[in-house]
């Protein structure tokens, strides 16, 4: 009996837990299909729902800002995948550089945004490229390039290492070992590095607010611009923000698995 | 010596260290060079050499030591309170017996994604003392609260850090509630230890290392608060919420006094530096165990 209500008592906190954090989505959803009338009467449960909201949204600049953003992050996470997983596979088998270099790596995955911004921006001013993408792509792989590098580390670290050493007997060089068995068998590992990267770049705002301009604004600075001029688009603004975290959440399944893992990198285990 | 220097090795190595160079690297050089410099963006034509001068007149500056306050404030009330939080959680979560806990996992963990603009923009709307659901219920049993008023508004936008943010300090318990021991928590379960004796007495001590670096990791990341101050407050009322990355965006890139930001942005690597070499010990110390 004691332990039926220890256990009714576990459920209990868990399901606040859980209305705690489905609330907020839910409570913008709502408001993405409210006119500004009922936006303006919040416990008046009775309204009509619209559709203009998300019609206007869908008509306005965001679906370019959402191509904005996906190109963006497609192109951040291949340069770090490109460039990070020779250098993670060196450091977890050469033990490259020792801890000094996995430091360094943590040490530029932890600096501050506001340290680069503005030697950045002077950067991309004197060379013509504020309000491109390559000049947030550029910003993000500050951030996202060492922290792949860092979460491919633990991954490679699983990897046994007979595995090469069977293949380089049957006469591949070790840079083939490494293409053709190291790097399909982290396959998961891979995925999941490439899914998180996509999901910081998706959302920094930081960066992508000080380098767009208009042709090249992501959709964080898009949802941001809504309440600056025109007063708050309550309503716009909320399906814009629905928008925005629809894809992640559907990300988040995926990645949650290995997200473990992959932060370790190589620290706790190595 | 020219053959070990085209070991795979290196040839692995070399693009990281070329691209961290040249995006980074470089950028830091260049940055240290403009804070030594009287940099304004207004007058780009008349760059002149300052020395230390800006780093000297940081000391005298009142809204960067309340900016640099505020941060320190907003780090300590946030991370202790997804501390507690999150240990709870993972405990609950890790729990065999808890029915559904895959499930409450994955939705719990959903906060951590979403783009942090978002995050602040929701709770401006939930939290606004007049179109906003919470002032409006608490108004309906007699509580009256300002949330982004000049006492509250700090606490208010570390209550959002702490919905955004508990589930990745929950994730890193969990991850280290999972790498500990069976033995010792059976050995005190036969001897009919109650569940709370069990946490107090060998979770937590095992747990200790974890709790370190996980509370280090989100501190890291909890100094760079802005995207909550540029949604909510702008770092108002007066200069209630103005935040240390929020104070460096204003003076670099409204007042466009680059120098003076990235003198500022200088002082800010000490602390960060400070933080992630203890991260590193903990790291390590834990893995030589």
């Amino acid at each position: 009996m004691r332990r039926l209500g220890q256990e009714l008592s576990v459920l209990f906190i868990l399901f606040i837990a859980l209305i705690v954090v489905l609330f907020p989505y839910f409570w913008t959803l709502l408001a993405s299909f409210k006119t500004e009338a009922a936006i303006n009467r919040p416990l008046d449960w009775n309204f009509d729902p619209t559709f203009a909201n998300w019609e206007r949204v869908l008509r306005s600049d965001i679906p370019m800002q959402v191509r904005n953003s996906i190109l963006v992050g497609l192109l951040t996470v291949a340069i770090s995948l490109v460039v990070g997983a020779p250098a993670a596979y060196a450091f977890s088998r050469f033990r490259a550089g020792g801890d000094a270099i996995r430091f360094i790596i943590l040490a530029a995955q932890m600096l501050p945004p506001a340290v680069l911004i503005v030697p950045l921006f002077l950067i991309m001013y004197k060379l013509r490229l504020l309000d491109t993408i390559w000049a947030v792509t550029i910003s993000h792989l500050t951030f996202i390039l060492p922290l792949i590098t860092w979460f491919l580390i633990g991954f490679f670290e699983d990897v046994p290492r007979e595995l090469e050493e069977q293949a380089m007997v049957d006469g591949c060089t070790q840079w083939q070992a490494f293409c053709r068995i190291v790097l399909p068998v982290i396959r998961p590992g891979l995925g999941a590095a490439a899914l998180f990267g996509f999901v910081l770049s998706w959302n920094d705002l930081f960066y992508a607010l000080l380098l767009t301009g208009k042709h090249s604004r992501t959709l964080p600075v898009g949802i941001a611009g809504f309440w600056t001029f025109r007063g708050i688009e309550m309503g716009q603004m909320s399906a814009a923000i629905i928008l925005t975290i629809i894809p992640v959440v559907i990300a988040s399944f995926f990645v949650q698995k290995y997200l473990v893992r992959g932060l370790g990198g190589g620290a706790i285990k190595g | 010596m020219i053959r070990k220097l085209f070991h795979l090795k290196y040839r692995m190595l070399f693009p990281i260290v070329l691209v961290l160079v040249l995006i980074m690297g470089y950028p830091l050089v260049f940055s240290f060079w403009v804070s030594l410099h009287d940099y304004r963006l207004t007058a780009i034509e008349n760059v002149q050499w300052i020395g230390l001068k800006q780093y000297a007149m940081l000391f005298k500056n009142a809204s960067y030591w309340t900016a640099m306050r505020n941060t320190i404030v907003f780090v300590v009330m946030a991370v202790t309170l997804e501390l507690i939080l999150g240990f709870g959680l993972a405990v609950l979560l890790h729990r065999p017996t808890t029915l559904f806990r895959h499930f409450f996992r994955a939705i719990l963990l959903t906060p951590m994604f979403i783009t942090p603009i978002a995050v602040g923009l929701m709770f401006r709307y939930m939290l606004n003392s007049q179109l906003g659901i919470i002032p409006n219920l608490l108004r309906l049993i007699g509580i009256q609260i300002d949330w982004f008023g000049p006492q509250l508004a700090l606490f208010s936008l570390a209550l959002i850090d702490v919905w955004q943010w508990t589930p990745f300090m929950m994730l890193l318990l969990l991850a280290g509630l999972e790498a500990l021991p069976s033995e010792p928590f059976e050995a005190a379960r036969v001897d009919g230890a109650s569940s709370w004796r069990i946490i107090w007495h060998i979770t937590l001590p095992m747990m200790r290392p974890i709790i370190i670096a996980s509370v280090i990791i989100r501190m890291l990341d909890a100094f760079r608060v802005y995207e909550y101050v540029y949604a909510i407050t702008r770092g108002g009322p007066g200069e209630s919420t103005e935040t240390i990355q929020y104070h460096i965006y204003r003076v670099g890139f409204l007042y466009f006094r680059m120098g003076e930001a990235s003198a500022m942005a200088y002082t800010l690597i000490v602390v960060i530096l400070f933080l992630v070499v203890l991260l590193f010990y903990s790291l390590r110390w834990e893995r030589e165990k």
